[in-house]
């Protein structure tokens, strides 16, 4: 009895291993006997930055590549002046155009496609995004034109080895424009050629925000600079200025030319501990970090208690509305900006990455830079307005004579108020005519 | 009247035909990349453009807004025109003196004219940054050297009044080139003729203002178009150093085009000014070109016609 029914499992196991090792092969069949997915490939333009270089960017194409078997990858990479060029022929041509790329310039915003159906169709989490950089960055009339990458944002960085020496205490997030120049004045060293503060390259900052809603180029219905170009709080800021000139506690006019690098301000004086405060940016923290800085963080001085300003940003990476793969530039984007590609950068390069439970990864979050950082992520952007007033930049490229006049000491303070006076038709005349090219 | 049909040959028909498809490279080169972007900028020019739209005709708009709204248009023409005027002199005076040094007959020659052609292939982006950092007000080496002397230097690029003349005197850098022109000239001129002057009795001053220089007028009528050319064009200093300040003292027309067409992609606008510029060289290049038949000589012929 034992044996027949050791004989009866054998034959029962075996049969087993027939039916199963048939359906197997059944199966493998049918996978030969349907078509082989077509290997797509996406032209994806970037550039390299403080934040993601060239390296950790290819490396993260890989990483995608790996999953995505039928996605290739062709990154090219652009100068980012190039980008801009190149970007605008293609899309303003039509033809040409890339998959994938950085939609960093307004013009561009109507040639990107637009997804919000593919986002509620996926129930992609568009709540994982940091809010404020959602609705900054994101929308152009209503809809989701792409999604942001990291995030940055201006901080004041300062050395705590020249505040020590000057025994001067750090700066809070709480200071004020009055409190900025104090310090900066204190912690100078001009015999040392060593200076408290830089000197800012243009105005309507983030600061000139934080001395309230009327310090701005033109009213917010973009019809009218009187009243605010030359109202008294851009005049307040603008006298902020003149004094910070006259302290003697910042370079002088041709060394911040020459020693500050284009685009990144003042961050070669910083590390070579000749500025004891700098308005730079969190990958030039990062930087600082790796050299083994002693530093500190802090956001940029306010006035009162008026709401405070922070210059943040974050990249908005977007399909071009001509490509010929829209599923697989979807499934790339998703993956690239969503949170496997934004860990990526991250982990392997200088990204903060626009999605908070990723940046809650970070290895150093635990750091006060890196908490002073995301608490500064938290002020108004100045972007609110910087977006709603695409005309901005060229009403402010007519008016910078008064800052070059300040800043080379070829005007008194009690001359600012007529000189922002005689700028407004000026700027008006500028602003009228820059309307009229806008296309939106 | 009754006009002849002259009928051509088989062999003129293939000879013409030859001679076309000969010159049709550069012919469909020419249209291509020359002659259809001329006429699309005179185009676009009467348009209103940002690229990513199709234009739109606005007629003479953009003229009207170039003369009669727009501030930095004449703070363009005012800078370059300057600019024009300081630079050209010095480029052509000291490269007629160079090309005289490097045509002595001394031994090295050869090291010293290839030493002061160098700067001609460097890129302009190097030259402005090297030129930059001489020209620092603080740790400079023009301004040390000058300390020496107990002389307080300006602050050259970033002084408002010192700017234009400090990116015009950068075109001492490019002598090099336009004197190795020059020296082309002064080797073609015979030899025969300084002897005979010689001879007569003539000195080294009176040699060089009544045989060299009248001898040299067809390449100084050459280089002066040229150059003067080159200088409306000037865009990489204001561009690399000055970014146009201070104060708008070195905004140069081309930096003021690259701004509206490269940077606003005012496309229509940047085109009318750039046809402005063409139409401003073509007419100082035939007002030069109406002048030469008082001042260039041509060996043979007096001066030309």
């Amino acid at each position: 009895m034992k044996k027949d029914t050791m004989k009866l499992a054998l034959v029962l196991a075996l049969m087993v291993c027939l039916v199963g090792s048939l359906f197997a092969a059944g199966q493998k069949e049918g996978a030969v006997a349907a078509a082989p997915k077509e290997v797509v490939t996406l032209e994806w333009w970037t550039w390299d930055s403080e934040e993601y270089d060239e390296a950790s960017q290819r490396a993260m194409v890989k990483e995608f590549e790996k999953t995505h078997p039928y996605i290739k990858i062709n990154m090219v990479l652009l100068p980012t002046k190039g980008f801009e060029t190149k970007m605008t022929t293609a899309l303003g041509a039509g033809v040409g155009g890339p998959d994938v790329a950085f939609f960093s310039v307004a013009s561009w915003y109507p040639k990107a496609l637009v997804l919000d159906d593919l986002i509620a169709r996926d129930k992609f989490d568009i709540g994982m995004y940091y809010k404020g950089f959602w609705d900054t960055k994101t929308q152009f009339n209503g809809k989701t034109i792409g999604l942001p990458l990291g995030v940055g944002s201006s901080l004041v960085m300062f050395n705590k080895d020249l505040f020590d020496a000057a025994g001067v205490a750090y700066p809070t997030n709480s200071w004020t424009t009055t409190e900025y120049l104090e310090i900066a004045k204190k912690v100078a060293n001009p015999a040392k050629k060593i200076w408290g503060a830089e000197i800012l390259t243009r105005p309507f900052r983030a600061i000139w925000y934080n001395y309230g809603p009327n310090a701005r180029l033109y009213s917010p219905d973009s019809k009218t600079v009187e009243g605010y170009l030359n109202s008294p709080e851009s005049l307040a800021a603008y006298e902020w200025f003149y004094d910070l000139m006259r302290s003697g506690a910042t370079p002088t006019v041709s060394d911040m030319s020459t020693l500050s690098t284009e685009n990144t301000g003042p961050i070669d004086l910083f590390m070579a501990n000749r500025l004891a405060m700098a308005t730079l940016n969190q990958g030039h923290m990062l930087n600082a970090v790796k050299a083994g800085k002693n530093f500190g963080v802090v956001r940029e001085p306010g006035v009162g208690d008026n709401p405070r300003h922070v210059n943040a940003w974050s990249l908005l990476v977007g399909i071009w509305e001509g490509t010929q793969h829209p599923e697989e530039a979807w499934t790339f984007l998703k993956w690239y900006v969503g949170p496997e590609g934004q860990k990526f950068l991250m982990d392997n390069a200088n990204l903060f990455p626009s999605i908070d439970a990723v940046g809650k990864q970070y290895k150093d979050a635990d750091k006060d830079y890196v908490k002073a950082f995301l608490e500064i992520l938290n002020d108004t952007q100045v972007a609110i307005w910087r977006g709603a007033h695409p005309s901005g930049t060229k009403v402010e490229a007519s008016i910078t004579d008064l800052w070059d006049k300040i800043k080379l000491g070829l005007i008194t303070k009690a001359q600012i108020k007529a000189e922002l006076d005689a700028l407004v038709p000026k700027a008006q005349s500028v602003l009228d005519e820059a309307k009229k090219t806008l296309i939106y | 009247m009754v006009q002849k049909h002259v009928k051509r040959s088989p062999a003129a028909i293939k000879e013409a035909l030859c001679g076309y498809i000969s010159i049709s490279p550069w012919l469909v080169g020419f249209i291509i990349l020359t002659f259809i972007p001329i006429l699309s900028t005179i185009y676009y020019s009467f348009t209103r453009w940002t690229i990513m739209d199709a234009p739109v005709w606005i007629g003479l708009e953009n003229y009207i807004r170039m003369f009669t709204k727009e501030p930095l248009f004449y703070q363009a023409v005012r800078a370059t025109s300057l600019y024009v005027a300081m630079s050209l002199p010095v480029i052509i005076v000291f490269g007629v003196l160079l090309s005289l040094l490097l045509n002595m007959k001394i031994k090295g020659m050869n090291f010293y004219r290839t030493l002061f052609y160098i700067p001609a292939v460097i890129s302009g982006v190097s030259i402005a940054m090297l030129w930059t950092w001489l020209l620092q007000p603080d740790v400079g080496i023009v301004n040390t050297l000058l300390s020496y002397l107990g002389i307080q230097g300006p602050k050259w690029f970033w002084d408002p009044k010192w700017a234009l003349p400090s990116v015009a005197s950068m075109s001492l850098w490019k002598v090099g080139g336009s004197a190795v022109i020059y020296l082309a000239g002064l080797q073609n001129i015979p030899p025969q003729l300084y002897e005979a002057a010689r001879i007569d009795g003539a000195g080294k001053l009176r040699i060089f203002f009544r045989i060299t220089i009248p001898l040299l007028t067809p390449t100084l009528f050459f280089q002066l178009i040229i150059q003067m050319i080159e200088a409306f064009k000037v865009f990489t200093e204001a561009y690399v150093i000055t970014k146009g300040g201070p104060l708008k003292a070195t905004y140069f027309y081309l930096l003021y085009f690259y701004e509206e067409g490269f940077q606003h992609f005012n496309t229509g606008y940047a085109s009318a000014l750039i046809l402005f510029l063409v139409v401003i060289i073509m007419l100082m290049t035939a007002a030069v070109n109406y002048t030469s038949k008082h001042w260039v000589y041509y060996e043979g012929e007096g001066k030309s016609k």
